[in-house]
């Protein structure tokens, strides 16, 4: 509390504090990670709001981040401008949502919007494709992963369209106990 | 908005948090509420509204200084940040389990420390030992430890006199039995949140859906374990595949030997346990037969050797046998790795249940027994003590042969073996066997934490060492969090309850010792309550504590009545569940039906669609001169529509592949969207759809519309006006706020009202023009009535047709579902721009949105 530069006024705290899970200095912590970055581009000073967005191949570069098999698509749900560039309140909801003490509800819904490739507002056949491709590094045959992909629709569809809706998907991680502790990155 | 300003702050930041919704609009919208709220507070009357909104701003702010606290207290946060990206979640179980034990420990020493020992210090700060210390004390905890404070021989019976009266025996008992209460509270609530959180409806069949969405671990960030797992994820899913095709090959001989398996290896490890059993039991009669040929003096050293015997078999025993249980478990074949975990863990619990029942059992009924002379529980407590610090030792062996040279042989000697995995279950049950110990142990050793503190802190960072050198992450990750609360459970279930009725039966059935302790001279340890309360009889002023003593803690029938009572809540809530599961059933089978319907109606249609180009000929044929909107052609509307309906849907799926949409299909869909978007109109106002349904219904209620928005803006105005009138005026204070407050909840109403007509008119306008086109391209029909042909259409349809009547029934089933799915898809789903391409919908979303969002304004 005896940090003399101001990298954020008490107003801006108090708001990140009551829109995230974060409290002060874990703000001022993710501010930290966010400056390093790309220090060339973002500010020490943030106490008149500036418009920076940082790149998604920047982002990505992170060590939280780096070895995930959905970063891009992590940081593209998170982008407010859709181009996978992330501005700093990008980047504190980014971490916001996926840290410990964000509720289920919330967690749902990122992570149906994180697995819903083509954002159709379903996660489809081709999604879970796609999916299962980033998890297993491509190794398994197409017909493998086309059997995987229908043994998962098939347990997880409850009105049998064929696809997962949003309350398919809710209904599967309300059986999951452990998504909750898995889709979270600690930063 | 409305609800977030009638919430507390609490509740308000909660919700604000669970907007998903980017940080510029939470705080948008945080900033409103905030603003409405002061301006509200400055209109109603006086201080005990500002004193409660600073009183509420004072508890937020220490609540987050409170939470910036607690994380600067977090123990490890590194640590556990680096093993969790390392090894995954369910490692990182473990060692949260380990901290958590800890700080349960740390708490203990506390109390016990500053309640029962620092009074005995203060009053008599020089009991010393009339052995000197010889090195070996640190292993047995007997010789120079024996009249310490760390042993309940050490502690006195009497009453300290410094200004206040402070009894020990007291102090002892209710130390411990506190203690006791809530380490039983603490488990039974962590136990209940974990159950809650992680037991919801546990559905062991969706395993690859589950392997798919849900296992990937994000916190996990080395190459090298994301690499391993994914190995692993694709192994597995091949084994699943390959599991499913052999399942059925399955004969009966086969079977048999499965089970025959499975029966065989229950009855050796049953047998192992019992013979484990029997043979400490016999070697701890051996001992005591030692024991009592012990002078009264000190004992000699070798004497003193004799005494690590127990503790070294007991030890030898919980590492060893486990090994064996693990080898059963390779040779047995389970359909399901999770079955495979529970027997392992079952099996162990066994053990080392029965080990330290029997160890209890004797000290119980033959340690307490003994010669006067000698002080039972300490005996006891050394006895503990020494299991304690063997059980550590043995610990610190397990994980050096165990991991570091098994690491050793899978790497240099035998490639094909590779760094072990760590076993989590296998270290919990560890841990929850040491920390029994040291519950048993806080009566006879109140000290015993403080071992345990040490023990607990040397594991983690040798665990820790142990792990990121020798080990590789588990290969199946199971369900991590589910094992935990069944770790948690297992903490609770057997061994708290076992250590709590241990302590239990010591203090109510036991003699204590005649010579020593804090409880010297009487029955039993609980017959210093009583004559405590005999004590207080005489005091003025403390009938209540007798009352309570005599007719509560005393009364057999207060705790007959207590447990029906108990035992009829259990059987509703156990009627409530049941009802609730049947429920659920009812659930799941509706949706099921309804998907069915769905699928079946979409195939009715498909083929209704196939046959419709001919009509259609037909009908461009007489349809000239005749008006023709007769039966057919009503329900063709509908079907129509319908079948729009379902393109739209298509087209939504197909749109982001960027497949063309034929004209005709996205312009009736458009219609189809925009009466879908009506009737979402209708649901948000019902009384006003009745209004609008009358003949001249377009432009008046455009009109109506216009002259309810000016009035709400004059309103709105005036009602400013007014507010600036208030601010001068005072003295006219509650009347003008009042009057304030009609106008703009008037304001309000009447422009919400309007705001939705509006977007229903817009919505029936852009529709009406893109029938119009299509009416024109396609049979050069001039209808300008389009609209209200298609509406009239559908109207008759649902009198009429019960076919389609039925159609309008599973839409209006949709709709409701749509409602039912709530205000989350209506965030979700305009922000989805996959349906850009069905114009109307979106624009009378859109509109509906923009109606919303003014609405709110209206504040």
């Amino acid at each position: 509390m005896g940090n003399k530069q101001t990298t954020f006024t008490e107003e801006q705290l108090e708001a990140y504090q009551d829109c995230t899970y974060f409290t002060r200095k874990e703000i001022l912590r993710l501010h930290g990670r966010f400056r390093e970055l790309a220090p060339h581009l973002v500010p020490l000073d943030y106490t008149n709001n500036p418009d920076i967005r940082v790149p998604l191949s920047l982002i990505v570069t992170m060590p939280e981040l780096k070895e995930n098999p959905f970063r891009e698509r992590i940081v593209e749900t998170f982008s407010e401008d859709g181009q996978g560039n992330l501005s700093f309140n990008d980047f504190v909801d980014m971490f916001s949502a996926l840290c410990e003490a964000s509720p289920r509800e919330l967690k749902t819904i990122y992570a149906f919007k994180i697995y819903d490739f083509n954002r159709d507002s379903f996660i489809c056949k081709e999604d879970l494709e796609k999916t299962l491709n980033r998890l297993t590094k491509g190794e398994l045959t197409a017909e493998e992963v086309a059997l995987v992909c229908d043994k998962a629709i098939e347990e997880a569809d409850l009105d049998g369209d064929s696809k997962l809706s949003f309350a398919d998907f809710e209904n599967m991680i309300s059986k999951a106990p452990d998504f909750l502790s898995n889709f979270h990155i600690r930063i | 908005m409305k609800e977030l300003v009638s919430m507390s702050t609490l509740e308000q930041t909660r919700a604000i948090r669970e907007l998903t919704r980017s940080f510029e609009e939470k705080k948008r919208i945080r900033n409103k509420v905030l603003a409405f709220r002061s301006v509200k507070k400055s209109h109603e009357f006086t201080w005990f509204a500002e004193l409660s909104e600073n009183a509420s701003l004072f508890f937020r702010r220490c609540g987050y200084t409170m939470r910036s606290a607690r994380q600067a207290l977090e123990l490890w946060h590194g640590v556990m940040k680096e093993i969790g990206g390392k090894f995954g979640s369910s490692v990182l179980t473990y060692f949260m389990f380990l901290k958590w034990l800890l700080l349960f420990n740390i708490f203990s020493f506390v109390v016990n420390f500053s309640f029962i020992t620092v009074p005995l210090l203060v009053y008599d700060p020089n009991i010393t030992s009339s052995v000197h210390f010889r090195g070996l004390e640190l292993l047995t905890g007997a010789g120079y430890f024996t009249h310490t404070v760390m042993y309940y021989g050490a502690y006195s019976n009497e009453t300290l006199q410094h200004g206040v009266e402070y009894n020990l025996q007291l102090a002892y008992f209710f130390t411990i039995a506190v203690y006791m209460v809530l380490c039983g509270i603490t488990l039974i609530f962590s136990m209940a949140s974990s159950f809650k959180k992680n037991f919801v409806l546990v559905d062991p069949a969706s395993t690859s859906a589950w392997q798919l969405l849900c296992s990937w671990d994000f916190s996990v960030t080395s190459e090298k374990t994301v690499t391993q797992r994914k190995n692993n994820l694709r192994v597995q899913l091949k084994e699943s595949l390959s599991e499913k095709a052999q399942k059925e090959l399955l004969t009966l001989p086969e079977k048999l030997k499965r089970f025959g398996i499975h029966l065989g290896s229950w009855l050796v490890s049953t047998a192992l346990v019992v013979g484990c059993a029997v043979s400490i039991f016999f070697l701890c009669q051996y001992e005591g037969k030692l024991f009592s040929q012990w002078g009264p003096g000190a004992a000699s050293l070798q004497q003193e050797a004799e005494t690590l015997l127990v503790p070294f078999v007991v030890s030898l025993l919980n590492l060893v046998i486990p090994l064996f249980f693990s080898l059963f478990n390779k040779l047995e074949h389970y359909s399901n790795k999770r079955s495979q975990i529970y027997t392992l863990v079952i099996r162990n619990v066994f053990l080392r249940m029965s080990v330290l029942g029997v160890l209890c059992y004797y000290w119980m009924n033959e340690v307490s027994l003994r010669a006067p002379s000698q002080c039972w529980e300490s005996m006891v407590g050394q006895a503990l003590y020494r299991l304690v610090i063997f059980d550590f030792l043995f610990l610190m062996l397990g994980s050096f042969f165990g991991e570091f040279l098994r690491n050793v042989i899978g790497t240099k000697l035998h490639r094909r073996l590779g760094s072990p995995e760590f076993d989590v279950a296998r270290n919990v049950l560890d841990l929850i066997y040491a920390q029994t110990l040291a519950w048993i142990g806080i009566y006879f050793s109140p000290l015993l934490p403080s071992i345990q503190i040490l023990k607990f802190l040397i594991l983690f960072y040798l665990k820790k060492v142990s792990l990121t050198q020798n080990c590789q992450p588990p290969r199946r990750t199971g369900r991590a969090a589910q094992m935990q609360t069944i770790f948690i459970f297992l903490l609770f279930f057997p061994f708290f309850v076992g250590a709590i009725s241990i302590v239990g039966y010591t203090a109510w059935s036991l003699n204590p010792s005649q010579n020593c302790g804090p409880f010297r001279g009487l029955n039993q340890t609980f017959s210093v309550v009583e004559v405590w309360i005999d004590g207080l009889q005489s005091l003025p002023g403390s009938g209540w504590a007798v009352w309570i003593y005599e007719n509560i803690i005393r009364s057999e029938l207060f705790y007959f009545l207590v447990t029906l009572i108990i035992l009829g809540i259990t059987y509703v809530f156990y009627q409530l569940i049941q009802g609730r599961k049947e429920l659920i059933g009812l659930l799941k089978q509706r949706i099921v039906n309804e998907g069915k319907d769905k699928s079946y109606l979409l195939d009715k249609l498909q083929n209704l669609h196939m046959s419709r180009p001919k009509k259609d000929t037909r009908q461009s044929k007489d349809g000239r001169n005749s008006h023709q909107p007769s039966l057919s052609g009503h329900s063709d509307a509908v079907r129509q529509a319908l079948l729009a309906r379902q393109q739209a849907e298509q087209e939504e799926a197909t749109y982001s592949d960027g497949v063309s949409v034929p004209a005709d299909i996205s312009t009736s869909s458009a219609l189809m969207q925009a009466m879908l978007a009506r009737q979402k109109a209708e649901r948000e106002n019902e009384d006003y759809y009745q209004r609008a349904e009358d003949p001249p219904s377009s432009f008046s209620a455009l009109s109506l519309a216009m002259e309810a928005r000016q009035r709400a803006e004059g309103e709105m105005l005036q009602e400013n006006y007014r507010k600036e009138h208030f601010y001068e005026n005072p003295t006219t204070a509650s009347s003008a706020v009042s009057q304030v407050m009609q106008a703009r909840l008037r304001a309000e109403e009447s422009s919400a009202v309007m705001q939705v007509m509006q977007a229903r008119q817009q919505a029936e306008q852009e529709a009406g023009m893109q029938w119009t086109d299509v009416q024109l391209q396609n049979q050069a029909v001039s209808s300008s009535s389009a609209v209200a042909q298609a509406l009239q259409a559908r109207l008759r349809a649902e009198e009429e047709s019960p076919a389609s009547s039925v159609m309008m029934q599973v839409m209006q089933a949709r709709q409701q579902a749509e409602q039912e799915a709530g205000m989350q898809w209506a965030h979700v789903q305009p922000q989805n721009p996959a349906a850009v391409g069905s114009s109307a919908l979106i624009q009378a979303m859109l509109a509906r949105q923009q109606a919303q969002n003014e609405y709110d304004d209206g504040y």
